[in-house]
């Protein structure tokens, strides 16, 4: 009986597995293979095997570590960001507003726009709006062009991933929240909790399997982000906004280096794999059962 | 035991299926192949998006006459060499191609066909022809020049001949409350373009960027890139910081009149169609150490796939040398795709007044080679421009650090591309 289900399980699964491995194992094993050669990327041309070369030059790259470093700052900011706004946002849509569905609906808005379309609009508002907002009511110190500024143009990324990401975190929260039975919040009440003890010590506690996910989907995104980092600062300016993803792909593409940059992206996903997993570990241990 | 069975039969089935798929597409494709490898068919693929919609339709007439289909491949553009690069790496390249850089071709030469004994080659104008190692790899698409674009009502080219003349100009027109020149923020348009002059001027420009590549120079020590310097400066000083000026900006505030010159070659002349000028515009030598003349140089070349069947190299051949030598062809080349013919059996009339300069500097050979066609691949967007936005947003950064931060950024640059 046993058997036989699990023939059936290989059969209906069997379609995405074939494309599963066509799109994502077997591209990832050969990555991991050009990563030992010295490679243009133009098949005509020779593939020199150089052992663990690549690995070894990417020691002393300083462009490597600058982006890397570049990175892990905006992934920090932003996974602080996006969570802290998606839980708010959460905990005000299961409040008692009135408008709470339209409510809802327009702050998950933003994450059904394309994060090309997305770097464009806002690389808009950041440059034109805002210079035109500061000639015309003073406070030219922030309303002035981000994009041309090094620092301020890393925040000009982080807020508009933010504001993209809030709202799929937002429904992941809602369905926690709403998870919570609402007789434990009502027995809080009655034992004379105010509402940040209930916050605290009810429902925190018990929305940990949603941080889990939440913490885990907004490292791995914000670690990767291309598409809004292409449009929106294009690495610029000067080089003080190329992340990782951006980085493997100039490597690559802009200075034809296939197996360098294949050794860098070997390493990111270690990178990304060691992070990501530690924090899974960390908030499971701390989710409690009813 | 029964149901198990069948269930396994069915699992096995699952790859059957998709390789019947998989047949059924390689069916239509073979077809296609095999029209190819007879020359019934070729597919051409290149990388001005100006072009696409007049190509179909020059495909099209090639077709009716000959009977040999044309299939043209949409490109972005952008990315054009990425995607040429892995169209080639898994065998379904075009029959023809083209090719925008000198270095482009170093790395793909083994695919490029030698068409030094075709017929048509003999019309390419002079040092026109791309040539790797004393062969002809591709016929030019067109001549393109650039240079001062200018507004004739405010600009007296007579009057900005060198340093000196090109600060008091900028000068008088901010006096005049006038933007002197201005440039958009395009990797070519900030410094790629303008990077060309100090080069070009050299006896030798590719015999310079070799030396400079193998480390043998410095750029610091040429009065050209200290001049080129001066000018980045004066530019600082006089013209709104060009990362915040778009292409589509500073064409319009060209059109309008508020910006008296453009640094802009012959390709922008389209742009001003969508205004209606009430000034002559023309095209000035950029006077970097007195250069007198406009850089002139080939944008793209077409290119024949090597890695094909005989027949159908034959038979792209074949299309080339109707483009290049028909009537139809011709009036294709001047008309719809508007360029600048490099080639000596068209005869060129009606041209817009930026390539008409461009066409007539030519003619007069007062032309200066283009040098950015033998840098390090892709070293304008990676490394030159980043030292030039530092220096467009920070001004306590002289023009000798800047050209030194230039010097510094191709040594990285001719690393990378080794």
């Amino acid at each position: 009986m046993k058997q036989k289900n699990t023939g059936w399980y290989l059969l209906f699964t069997a379609p995405l597995i074939i494309i599963f491995a066509l799109v994502v194992l077997v591209p990832f094993v050969m990555g991991f293979y050009y990563s030992f050669f010295r490679w243009d990327g133009i098949s005509a041309n020779p593939m020199t095997f150089i052992g663990l070369s690549n690995y070894t030059a990417l020691m002393g790259d300083e462009d490597f570590y600058t982006s890397a470093w570049l990175t892990i700052k905006f992934t920090i900011m932003a996974v602080v960001a996006v969570n802290v706004l998606g839980l708010g946002l959460a905990l005000l849509v299961t409040s008692k507003l009135k408008t709470v569905n339209y409510a809802r609906a327009m702050f998950f808005m933003p994450n059904l726009i394309g994060g090309l379309i997305l770097g464009y609009i806002w690389q808009f508002i950041f440059s034109d709006a805002f210079r035109v907002l500061g000639e015309n009511f003073g406070f030219e110190s922030i309303f002035r062009n981000w994009l041309l500024d090094s620092s301020l143009a890393m925040y000009a990324l982080v807020i508009v991933f933010t504001w993209q990401m809030a709202g799929y975190m937002m429904v992941i929260y809602i369905a926690g929240i709403q998870g919570i039975p609402g007789d434990t919040i009502e027995a809080a009440k009655i034992d004379g909790a105010n509402s940040w003890q209930r916050l605290k010590s009810v429902i925190m506690p018990l929305l940990m399997p949603s941080f889990t996910i939440c913490l885990f989907l907004t490292l791995s995104f914000s670690f990767k982000i291309y598409d809004v980092n292409l449009s929106l600062t294009d690495g610029g300016p000067v080089g003080s906004t190329e992340l990782f993803a951006l980085h493997i792909y100039n490597e690559i593409f802009g200075y034809s280096n296939y197996g360098y940059g294949q050794a860098k992206a070997v390493v990111f996903f270690l990178l990304i794999g060691a992070v990501t997993l530690t924090q899974v570990y960390i908030t499971k241990k701390r989710e409690v059962e009813m | 035991m029964k149901a198990s069975k069948s269930l396994w039969g069915s699992l096995l089935l699952v790859p059957f299926l998709l390789t019947a798929c998989g047949e059924d597409d390689s069916g239509e494709n073979g077809l296609d192949e095999e029209a190819e490898s007879a020359g019934e068919r070729i597919t051409i693929f290149q990388d001005k998006v100006e072009i696409s919609d007049q190509l179909e339709e020059l495909a099209a007439e090639y077709t009716e006459e000959t009977g040999v289909e044309v299939e043209v491949w949409g490109t972005t553009g952008s990315d054009y060499f990425q995607q040429l690069q892995v169209r080639l790496n898994s065998n379904q390249g075009p029959s023809i191609f083209s090719i925008q850089q000198y270095t482009e071709l170093e790395r793909i030469h083994s695919y490029a066909y030698d068409m030094s004994d075709e017929d048509y080659v003999q019309y390419i104008a002079q040092d026109m022809e791309l040539e790797y190692e004393g062969n002809i790899y591709g016929v030019p698409y067109g001549l393109e020049g650039f240079g001062l674009v200018y507004n004739k009502d405010l600009v007296d080219p007579s009057e900005v001949t060198d340093y000196e003349s090109f600060v008091q100009t900028l000068q008088r027109f901010e006096d005049e409350d006038i933007n002197g020149i201005s440039l958009a923020d395009n990797s070519f348009f900030m410094i790629g373009h303008l990077s060309n002059y100090p080069f070009s001027l050299q006896d030798d420009n590719y015999e310079f960027v070799q030396q400079l590549n193998n480390g043998e120079i410095s750029l610091t020590d040429y009065e050209e890139f200290q001049e080129l310097g001066l000018f980045m400066e004066a530019i600082r000083d006089y013209a709104p910081n060009p990362m915040e000026v778009s292409y589509d900006r500073q064409i319009g505030d060209f059109a309008t009149g508020q910006t008296a010159m453009i640094h802009q070659g012959n390709w922008a002349a389209p742009m001003f169609d969508d205004y209606e000028l009430d000034f002559e515009i023309g095209m000035m030598p950029f006077p970097l150490s007195g250069n007198d003349k406009l850089a002139v140089g080939v944008a793209s070349s077409w290119v024949i796939n090597n890695d094909k069947s005989d027949e159908e190299i034959q038979a792209a051949n074949d299309f080339l040398e109707w483009m290049f030598t028909s009537e139809r062809g011709h009036e294709y080349i001047v008309e719809e795709f508007e360029f600048v013919p490099a080639l000596t059996n068209i005869e060129a009339d009606n041209l817009d007044p930026l390539s008409q300069e461009v066409l007539d500097a030519a003619n007069a050979e007062q032309t200066l080679p283009w040098s950015h066609i033998y840098y390090p691949a892709n070293s304008v967007r990676n490394n030159l421009l980043p030292p030039t936005e530092e220096f467009f947003l920070d001004d306590s950064i002289t023009p000798e650090e800047y050209i030194e931060n230039l010097d510094e950024a191709w040594d990285v640059a001719a690393e990378e591309d080794e």
